[in-house]
């Protein structure tokens, strides 16, 4: 008799073993979705699966996700649209807890063949519209039809939402790269902002090194994760992890001198590599462990969160190997009208006579509101961008960093943009943890070339 | 003797009945289960992005290209490890507090199981980012740790590969011991106490009763145990996604969030996905197939 129970248990453990299995091979999206840490955004999801593209003729509908940063811009264009269009106009503004949403919500509604659960537009991150097009071409309506002087925006960033010579996207911020550093703490080492820009990675690790020593803070910190360095810092030599055709070059002689840079820079204390984005962001930035900060600008927002440190920041270039100023751009987004759009005259026109006319009523209060800089050049001349910024010890940083803007070299972008930065960043990890440089890069070439298919 | 009266028999009637209440389970689980089984193979033959598969060339091209993908492989050998390291201290750990709770004379038993159950009522999302605020490098366990003087300085627990992955480990015991336990309990109370009372007049001592007595009577539930947490961990995804994010380097990834990030990020590749899916599920059913044969108490 007890073995007959037994035996029913057992079956039962099976067969729900063979049940949870073949859930988790042919369930549907949304619910392996779930279980990730982008379902912690109960908002996110929620607004995920209804039908979220707006039927009223005054209203379009968009997912964005930094409420300190792209969503305020949002706002100051419907605000610019209901003042100078259509006073009736609505823009509802969907926020997504991060970029990665909205990547899910494409790739799950192309593959369902349904586009009915997307908004009628989204912002989409630069680095991977590329990839997006070219895999879910359906997904999207390019923008042909939508009246925009496309020569006001910057070569660089139109270069990313082009393809095949359409227009797909509306630049909404530039990711033109800064180098905050923290005056005060330079200064406690001895050194002025001047001693940082224009020098070479040698001399920086060797300052960093001592501002360490004499304040306890790093002078960088990088997501040792997803790192952003190896890309930027490679840019602002003109160089790119792509050859000409395509090719991913990890082992080339620029990516590891690169590498060898944030490998020495880390063991000298010169840099910290937390473990991943929120860490770097939270702990790092947040947290006051730092007296420098390099990224696209974006970046500016989550170091004024620390209200205390205000007026001893200054933005600068990054060094480089040979020691001029470095310039580069790292991420930044734009508007994309979906295919479920119904109303496609309403967002070619709405995006049109905002973002893509360079308003300066759109434009100028994107940077009040959010810090979000345009590459328009035509609003980048407006008076707000010379405004001296308090936090910035009134350095008028927003014109400052257009300027930084326009000597971005153009390097090759690729469709695997972040697979090739997923796998840096492993390969500098494995060299922290005690592999050989060019084992590790080796190993990185070889794991980037097998998921491109080569 | 009414058997013919609405040209059923009895028989029939209750066969009839059988299937009744057989169908719905047997329909839902064929639509809801086999069907996409099947679906998930179809696809598993295809390549391309999700919104244009194409049958593949040649047609095994995915199931190929695992053989060559290190990263799979690293995911393989994390998981098992896992499996080996977490399973056995898990059930000794379960198997001792399920004894120690089912002691006659032990006081606040319904408070003590509970705590023990409790962190099973816990979400895996949350769990797993309160282990991480926990083990981060300005956590609560570098802080205490480095104000005993036992470390230097904080310690990066979840940046270091071998660290990160006894979090992981770590993780999993607080989450799981206790469900297991629940069912060393059932069992054993379904041990006759005069059993133990035979033991005890023949002069067995404490721990000769347990292994001599409790465990083979509790055998059956260990290997249900152990089928269910080998196939547990091997599905084994919120941790790793939400502790370590499968970093540093994809150290600690496992299977399932090694397909999950296929599936996922960026642009989907379902094929290879579905592929790898099947390839986790043929050995879960070894591994089964196996244990079931090992704890056949038949002759």
């Amino acid at each position: 008799m007890k073995r007959k129970v037994v035996s029913v248990l057992l079956a039962g453990a099976m067969a729900l073993s063979l049940t949870a299995c073949g859930g988790s091979n042919g369930s549907a999206p949304a619910s392996t979705g779930n279980d990730g840490a982008a379902a912690t955004d109960s908002a996110a999801t929620q607004a995920a699966t209804a039908d979220v593209a707006s039927e009223d003729e005054h209203t379009l509908s968009v997912y964005a996700w930094d409420k300190n940063f792209n969503i305020p811009a949002l706002k100051a264009a419907e605000a610019d649209y209901q003042k100078n269009v259509d006073p009736e106009f609505k823009l509802n503004i969907i926020e997504q807890s991060q970029s990665s949403d909205v990547e899910t919500a494409i790739t799950t509604a192309a593959s369902a063949g349904d586009f009915s659960t997307l908004p009628d537009i989204v912002l989409f991150q630069d680095h991977w519209i590329q990839n997006f097009v070219t895999n879910y071409p359906d997904a999207w309506k390019d923008l042909s039809a939508a009246d925009i002087d496309w020569s006001d925006f910057g070569a660089e960033k139109l270069s990313y939402s082009t393809i095949n010579d359409v227009h797909y996207g509306v630049p909404v911020d530039n990711g033109t790269v800064i180098f905050a550093y923290r005056t005060d703490l330079l200064e406690a080492a001895g050194y002025s902002i001047d001693d940082v820009t224009g020098v070479t990675w040698d001399k920086w690790i060797e300052i960093g090194s001592d501002v360490y020593e004499k304040t306890g803070k790093y002078l960088l910190s990088m997501d040792g994760d997803g790192n952003d360095l190896p890309y930027m810092m490679l840019q602002a030599e003109g160089k790119s992890q792509f050859d000409e055709n395509g090719d991913p070059q990890l082992t080339s002689e620029d990516v590891k001198a690169v590498v060898d840079v944030i490998t020495r820079a880390q063991k000298a204390n010169a840099l910290y590599l937390a473990n991943d984005w929120s860490d770097y962001t939270d702990q790092t930035i947040v947290g006051d462990m730092v007296a420098g900060v390099m990224n696209g600008n974006w970046i500016i927002p989550t170091i004024e969160q620390v209200a205390e440190n205000s007026g001893k920041w200054e933005i600068t270039t990054c060094p480089t190997l040979t020691g001029a100023e470095g310039y580069a751009s790292n991420g930044g987004s734009s508007l994309y009208v979906t295919a479920n759009c119904k109303n496609t005259d309403l967002a070619n026109d709405f995006l049109a006579k905002t973002f893509g006319a360079g308003s300066t009523e759109t434009y100028d209060a994107a940077l009040k509101n959010g810090g979000v800089i345009t590459c328009s050049t035509k609003a980048g001349s407006s008076d707000v961008y010379n405004e001296g910024v308090e936090y910035f010890n009134n350095q008028a940083i927003y014109s400052t960093i257009v300027e930084f803007g326009t000597h971005v070299p153009v390097v090759k972008q690729s469709d695997f943009h972040y697979t090739a930065r997923e796998q840096v960043a492993a390969a500098i990890q494995n060299i922290l943890g005690g592999a050989d440089i060019d084992s590790a890069l080796k190993d990185a070439q070889d794991q980037l070339m097998f998921a491109m298919g080569k | 003797m009414n058997t013919k009266k609405n040209g059923f028999g009895l028989l029939a009637k209750q066969r009839a009945a059988g299937w009744a209440f057989l169908t719905p389970a047997t329909l839902l689980i064929f639509v809801m289960s086999f069907y996409p089984m099947v679906q998930a193979f179809i696809m598993s033959l295809k390549t391309g992005s999700s919104a244009n598969m194409q049958w593949g060339s040649p047609i095994t091209y995915n199931y190929a290209r695992m053989f060559q993908d290190k990263l799979f492989q690293r995911s393989i050998g994390n998981t098992f490890l896992y499996l080996i390291i977490e399973v056995p201290i898990m059930l000794i750990f379960a198997v001792l507090l399920a004894q120690l709770l089912n002691e006659k004379h032990l006081k606040f038993k319904g408070f003590f199981r509970t705590c023990v159950f409790l962190p099973c009522a816990t979400s895996l999302v949350s769990y797993a980012l309160i282990f991480k605020s926990l083990f981060a490098t300005q956590g609560l366990i570098n802080t205490v740790l480095v104000s005993l003087g036992i470390f230097h300085e904080n310690y990066n627990f979840l940046g270091t590969p071998a660290s990160a992955k006894a979090v992981i480990i770590i993780a999993l015991i607080w989450r799981w011991t206790g469900y297991n336990m629940v069912f060393y309990l059932a069992g054993l109370q379904n041990i006759e106490y005069s059993v133990y009372e035979a033991a005890k007049i023949d002069g067995a001592t404490g721990w000769k009763t347990f292994w001599y007595v409790t465990v083979p009577l509790l055998k059956p539930v260990i290997v249900m145990t152990f089928i269910m947490s080998i196939n547990g961990t091997l599905q084994l995804f919120d941790e790793s996604v939400n502790l370590t994010k499968g970093g540093p380097a994809n150290t600690t990834i496992t299977m399932s969030h090694y397909i999950y990030n296929n599936s996922f990020d960026g642009v989907a590749n379902f094929g290879y996905a579905c592929a790898m899916s099947f390839v986790v599920f043929i050995m879960v059913a070894i591994l089964a197939a196996i244990n079931m044969k090992v704890g056949d108490t038949r002759d």
